[in-house]
């Protein structure tokens, strides 16, 4: 267990000194939340209603961190690492490169979390958000979203043969993900057509239970989201390692 | 009977339709230098990754202190130390870092600190690693590969990119290690080294085993293996590989003009 602290730590490090990774988890969706409540405030979402805007944006932006570590940071390190032949380096140890990657993943968990307390924090001190759902029900909530993103990411590095096609891959279904799934852009603003495209991305069900469980909703109202994530974790995870096991490491 | 730490037997590899190591059989002893040699794509790098367990021979057998070093990888590193023919670190990550990293995946690890000053590499430890001339970053590989205490060394390319002071330094340095009982097996290019350090010589030709034993031993395949007019005493080892290793198109200014 220390071993494997001293790896998360080092690694952890590594993640701060990432401008880019460091910038999209901890600030950019901090950004976000700054510019739509400069425009909107937490008023209600149209005129009557019981939900406000900063308490449906808050969980929205959540799974866009989630998304960030999941779809950017975690995979592009993967694939970085296999390309340069530093998890060959880290095979000629004792500790092998599967630590080294269990590390990886743990580090992204928890700057996921940094991220997320941080746009809490915010959402509280500065729109006083509503959080209805309980403790229990939002970390589930926030573990099946998680899961999901990272498994995806752990799907695209093992299809990429390089960090380019892999970058093309994560890239092109993040931001697909990020302005179709409500993550960014309310999804009520969208025509028909969109919510059809937008119901097959597993993002847009992570917005739609985060936000749900935010709202109060019990997770049994959300059986739909949680067995969908659920399922792209199990699938992605399960053909990205028959895909890993395949790969040339030397 | 000294015990085999490395015991090697008719190990094949291929790449696809590439024979890569074809029947290779050898042994290593504590406190023994075997010096792997041949020609670019001869298969001494890819001999010695079945070796570190990198790589899964096609057949033959590999047991390194008594275990398949494929199957049983992490065990057999806690004896073992690699230098990789090429090794990358990970990014932005500093010297001082990368030795702390290595000195905590094992119980017993090495006096880096101590390693760091007699390796030249003080000063630099908290540079970052990319920012390492060749050179430094060779000498910091050759000191992660001593982290773990090893009672085996496999070296590839040991002095490449090294000047020629620090690779005087280095043969004393593993001239010692191997004293206290180290077995070493070292892939080069550089025949002056071999000849000050190794005690046995693997020659690989295409990836067949063409010659293994001592040095007096090469000296006299050498000999059954040239015309006698062209055959001299007392000559280097570097002079007696080239009377035998395949000829390679020479560089013209053909070519060029």
């Amino acid at each position: 267990m220390n071993q494997f602290m001293v790896i998360s730590n080092m690694e952890l490090r590594l993640y701060v000194r990432n401008f880019f990774s460091f910038f999209f988890t901890l600030v950019f969706p901090l950004l976000m939340l700054l510019l739509f409540g400069g425009i909107y405030g937490n008023t209600p979402i149209y005129e009557g209603a019981d939900s406000k805007m900063m308490d449906i944006c808050v969980p929205a932006y959540s799974v866009m961190v989630t998304g960030v570590t999941g779809l950017m940071s975690l995979p592009l390190t993967l694939s970085d690492y296999k390309e340069k032949k530093i998890y060959k380096r880290f095979d000629a140890t004792p500790v092998g490169k599967i630590n080294i990657m269990l590390a990886q993943v743990f580090v992204n968990f928890i700057m996921t979390l940094i991220g997320i307390s941080i746009l809490l924090a915010a959402g509280k001190l500065l729109y006083n958000i509503q959080i209805n759902g309980t403790f229990l029900s939002v970390c589930i909530s926030l573990l099946f979203s998680i899961a999901a993103m990272f498994s995806m990411g752990f799907l695209f590095t093992a299809i990429g043969q390089d960090v380019r096609s892999t970058n093309l891959l994560c890239y092109l279904f993040y931001f697909i993900m990020l302005f179709l799934s409500g993550a960014t852009i309310p999804d009520m603003l969208f025509p028909e057509t969109m919510k059809k495209i937008a119901d097959i991305l597993p993002m847009t069900h992570a917005v739609d239970l985060m936000q749900g469980i935010f709202a109060g909703d019990a997770l049994g109202m959300h059986s739909k989201e949680l067995l969908i994530l659920g399922m792209t974790t199990a699938i992605c995870t399960a053909t990205g390692a028959v895909l890993y096991s395949k790969k040339d490491w030397t | 009977m000294p015990q085999t730490i490395v015991q090697v037997q008719n190990l094949n590899l291929s790449y696809k339709s590439v024979k890569a190591v074809q029947n290779v059989s050898f042994s290593v002893t504590p406190g023994e230098i075997l010096a792997v040699i041949g020609q670019n794509g001869s298969g001494k790098t890819s001999t010695v990754e079945c070796i570190e367990g990198l790589r899964k021979p096609d057949s033959g057998s590999i047991e390194v202190f008594g275990k398949d070093p494929w199957l049983h990888r992490q065990e057999v590193y806690k004896e073992m130390g690699v230098q990789l023919q090429e090794a990358e670190y990970p990014p932005k990550i500093k010297v001082e870092e990368q030795c702390r990293l290595f000195a905590s995946f094992y119980d017993r690890p090495a006096n880096w600190e101590l390693l760091l000053k007699q390796l030249g590499l003080e000063e630099k430890r908290k540079r970052p690693v990319h920012k390492l001339s060749g050179g430094e970053k060779q000498r910091l590989s050759i000191l992660l590969s001593l982290m773990g205490r090893p009672k085996l060394l496999v070296l590839d390319e040991l002095t490449t990119g090294l000047d020629p002071e620090v690779r005087q330094n280095m043969w004393a340095g593993f001239g010692n290690i191997k004293e206290n009982g180290v077995a070493i097996i070292m892939v080069s290019h550089y025949l002056d080294e071999v000849e000050t350090l190794a005690d046995k010589i693997l020659y690989l030709e295409k990836g067949k085993q063409k010659f293994l034993g001592t040095k007096q031993g090469f000296r006299e395949y050498v000999k059954s293996q040239v015309p006698q007019e062209e055959w001299e005493e007392n000559l280097p080892l570097e002079r007696l590989y080239l009377m035998i290793a395949p000829k390679t198109t020479g560089l013209t200014m053909e070519g060029i003009m």
